[in-house]
């Protein structure tokens, strides 16, 4: 008899979702049964303005699909995630029964039936909500580069401060390694107290600019420095940049524009001396860039080390001085790649770390926290989130002011000539 | 006569590294020759309790008294040595600690470097390219030069599609041909070699690096009409490459005590110009080249244009001088030869 019941029930259900989903502008009647959900907050995903949003996403998606050219693929992989979350909530949506449709329902047992199985869908409206919301932050992010450069800079502190330098880099170095990115030191300029004043790493990866990004801005440490005698807690910081490189940015370097230096330049060389001297020196003469390594055995190796060193630097000027024209224009863009904000505190006493850019941004266990990996990726992913969200009711609020207005005038215009 | 004296220099100076080896076995009372066997025991007993930094006192005055070049560098590779660490994720001495047997080994090899030991047979080991190779005491260490060298044939055969038959004369360590094999696949490469450690260290230093599938070495010397094995009597190949003892006798006194002392004096002298080996090779390339096949040698400073004279006025018709290429000095270094389509 129940069983029954549930069958029947279940077919209308699905008949009426299969007449919902081919009645076509069935948004409103999404809207309205969870209206008392959609609250001011901009960012609910049922709100109409969301909603509007989201819409002109999956008609831009399959509007791209349709057409797809080497231009538009990248935005089009963008849409694909937020489509197709977006599509399984919609489904899911469809088959929660309303307030009212619950209100509604005379029979006791069909009512208390659709209340199990809202509870049933709840879940699953949650979750695929969740994956929804995490795709619709991650179109924030909607400039994506193939590589970056990733700088650390001892700052106020001294010796101290360049202690902490060393092991923000280490940490950072090891969070690329958790993360399965390939990166090249640039610079890895060790002081001779085992700390460092400035490094630098190329990092090339497609998502690595999307964390690092709000990795960059000022980092302050407190701690009682293993030199210091009276026990008196010391605040140094250190700095972080993340500069992204665009794909247009090319360096071609010439063999005749290189002078190639070792340790050894005169002598017969070959089989005459045994020279383990590996140390290389390039120098870049339209430039006047030199680099050096000898972190290899090899004398090749450091060749090509040093190279690849002097490429980086080359595509860091570059960049340097496309970025310096860029924020002459679009200063306002900046936002989250301050370089002065000061963004966290380490504090070695109290064992914390606190990131000032979010609330509860306090977590514990510095020493995991160091080892760059799950640790520091969760506090990242906070970050960012906080960031996109904030990023993403712009971009709601910026399309509503866009597309909302025409909609309602042209609306009024239709009501008028009835 | 100047071979005399170094060879009696070279006597001495093995009587100096085997006298500092004689108190290490006493020192430690072990029986074991390698370091590393020794050190590995050591380390799970002892607490590491001496700083590097203070192990280092004293090193540099004495290196640099015994005519050490690139300190620094020298005592770098040593530490990281000892430490059984790879010696580019040492970044300084700081927080670095010896054990007591770790010390002694340290101390030891320094004083083997200060009587002018290379320090890549101190090591053991040392990187050619991508690899890292063994060494072995008297068998030729390859220099950086040839690293230049075996790029610019790697670079010239990279697009080469078809299998590609390689002869090495005198391969050493074997560093030219492993090499050559790990960067391209199709080679294949087969080896002749005078010396009997050197063919041994060769066919190890292949296993290493598990390219022995590919690398064949025939302990041979090579001489006038006996060029190659009997069994290899027939055979023809595309490219035959060597890095020919070129050391001319005249220079024999310029020579640092590294080479002089320690190295195989079979893998240096080139006879009075120089070419000695070098002419030998180019009678075996005449008749195990195959048509178009080329020669790839690595030569004194100097020789190429000597070589070009040789091809132009002794082998017309069967080589044919290409070009001389420099190494990154400058120096005119390295030759490509070729057999002509239509020598036979
Ligand atoms: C300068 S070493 C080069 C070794 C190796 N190719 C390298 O570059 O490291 C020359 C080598 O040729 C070998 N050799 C000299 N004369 C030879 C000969 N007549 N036949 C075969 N091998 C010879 C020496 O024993 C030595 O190992």
């Amino acid at each position: 008899m129940m069983l029954n019941k549930i069958l029947a029930r279940s077919t209308v259900h699905k008949i009426k979702c299969l007449l919902l989903s081919t009645q076509q502008p069935n948004q409103n009647r999404l809207f309205s049964f969870t209206a008392h959900r959609a609250n001011k907050d901009t960012f609910n995903i049922d709100n109409e303005k969301t909603q509007k949003f989201l819409e002109s996403i999956r008609l831009e998606f399959y509007n791209l699909r349709s057409n797809p050219t080497t231009q538009t693929l990248p935005r089009l992989n963008r849409l694909d995630g937020v489509v197709s979350a977006l599509e399984q909530y919609r489904v899911l949506k469809s088959k929660f029964a309303s307030k009212e449709d619950i209100d509604n329902e005379k029979d006791e047992e069909m009512r208390q039936l659709l209340m199990e199985e809202n509870e049933v869908y709840g879940d699953l409206l949650r979750q695929t909500e969740e994956a929804l919301l995490n795709q619709m932050l991650l179109l924030t992010e909607d400039q994506t580069f193939n590589s970056l450069i990733f700088e650390v800079n001892a700052g106020a502190g001294g010796q101290e401060a360049m202690l902490f330098a060393r092991e923000l880099f280490d940490m950072y170095t090891s969070y690329f390694d958790y993360n399965g990115w390939t990166f090249e030191i640039i610079d890895d300029g060790e002081t001779d107290i085992g700390g460092l004043r400035h490094a630098n790493v190329i990092v090339e990866n497609r998502d690595a600019f999307h964390q690092l990004q709000y990795e960059a801005g000022v980092h302050r440490v407190q701690r009682v420095p293993a030199t210091e005698k009276s026990g008196r807690i010391h605040t140094s910081t250190a700095s972080v940049t993340v500069i992204p490189r665009p794909d247009d940015i090319e360096v071609n370097i010439s063999e005749k524009d290189l002078k190639i230096e070792t340790k050894r330049a005169s002598g017969a060389g070959g089989q005459h001396v045994n020279t383990t001297d590996s140390a290389v020196r390039v120098v870049h003469l339209p430039t006047g860039l030199a680099v050096e390594c000898q972190a290899e055995r090899s004398q090749l190796k450091n060749r090509e080390r040093a190279l690849q060193r002097l490429h980086a630097k080359l595509v860091q000027r570059e960049l340097e001085s496309k970025e310096a024209n860029e924020k002459r224009t679009r200063k306002s863009q900046q936002g989250n790649l301050n370089r002065n904000e000061k963004i966290r505190t380490y504090n070695f006493v109290q064992d914390r770390i606190t990131d000032h850019r979010i609330t509860n941004g306090t977590v514990h266990n510095l020493k995991e926290f160091l080892d760059g990996g799950e640790d520091l990726e969760r506090l990242i992913q906070r970050v960012a989130n906080e960031y996109r969200r904030a990023k993403l009711i712009d971009l709601i609020n910026d399309f509503e002011a866009l597309h909302g207005v025409t909609e309602k005038d042209s609306m009024k215009k239709a009501n008028e000539l009835i | 006569m100047l071979k005399l004296v170094a060879q009696q220099l070279r006597h001495q100076m093995r009587l100096i590294s085997r006298a500092s080896d004689v108190s290490y076995t006493k020192a430690t009372a072990s029986v074991t020759s390698g370091v590393s066997s020794s050190q590995e025991q050591q380390q799970s007993t002892q607490p590491p309790s001496i700083e590097v930094n203070k192990a280092l006192e004293g090193w540099p005055e004495k290196l640099r008294k015994a005519g050490v070049g690139d300190i620094d560098f020298n005592l770098k590779c040593l530490v990281a040595h000892v430490l059984g660490r790879k010696f580019n994720t040492v970044k300084d001495y700081n927080n670095l600690l010896f054990t007591d047997t770790q010390m002694q080994n340290f101390e030891r090899l320094c004083e083997a470097r200060c009587a002018r030991m290379p320090l890549q047979y101190i090591l053991g080991e040392w990187d050619f390219m991508d690899l890292t190779l063994k060494t072995s005491p008297s068998v030729f260490i390859p220099r950086p030069e040839t690293e230049e060298f075996v790029s610019k044939v790697i670079e010239v055969y990279r697009d080469v599609k078809e299998p590609i038959k390689m002869l090495e004369v005198g391969c050493g360590s074997g560093a030219m041909s492993l090499a050559i094999l790990h960067a391209l696949p199709n080679v294949q490469s087969t080896a002749i070699e005078r010396g009997n450690a050197a063919t041994e260290l060769a066919r190890e230093n292949a296993k290493l690096v598990g390219l022995e599938s590919r690398f064949i070495v025939y302990h041979h010397t090579m001489e006038e009409d006996k060029y190659l094995p009997s069994e290899l009597a027939n055979e023809t190949y595309d490219l035959i490459i060597g890095n020919p003892p070129y050391v001319k006798s005249e220079e024999f006194p310029l020579l640092q005590p590294e080479v002089v002392c320690y190295e195989n004096l079979n893998a240096l002298d080139g006879g009075p110009d120089g070419l000695r080996v070098a002419r030998l090779v180019f009678n075996l390339a005449c008749k195990h080249l195959r048509p178009g096949g080329k020669l790839w040698l690595e030569l004194g400073e100097d020789h190429p244009p000597l070589v070009q004279t040789i091809m132009d006025t002794q082998y017309e018709g069967r080589l044919r001088y290409i070009a001389g290429y420099k190494d990154q000095y400058k120096r005119n270094r390295f030759v490509e030869i070729e057999k002509p389509e239509t020598a036979n």
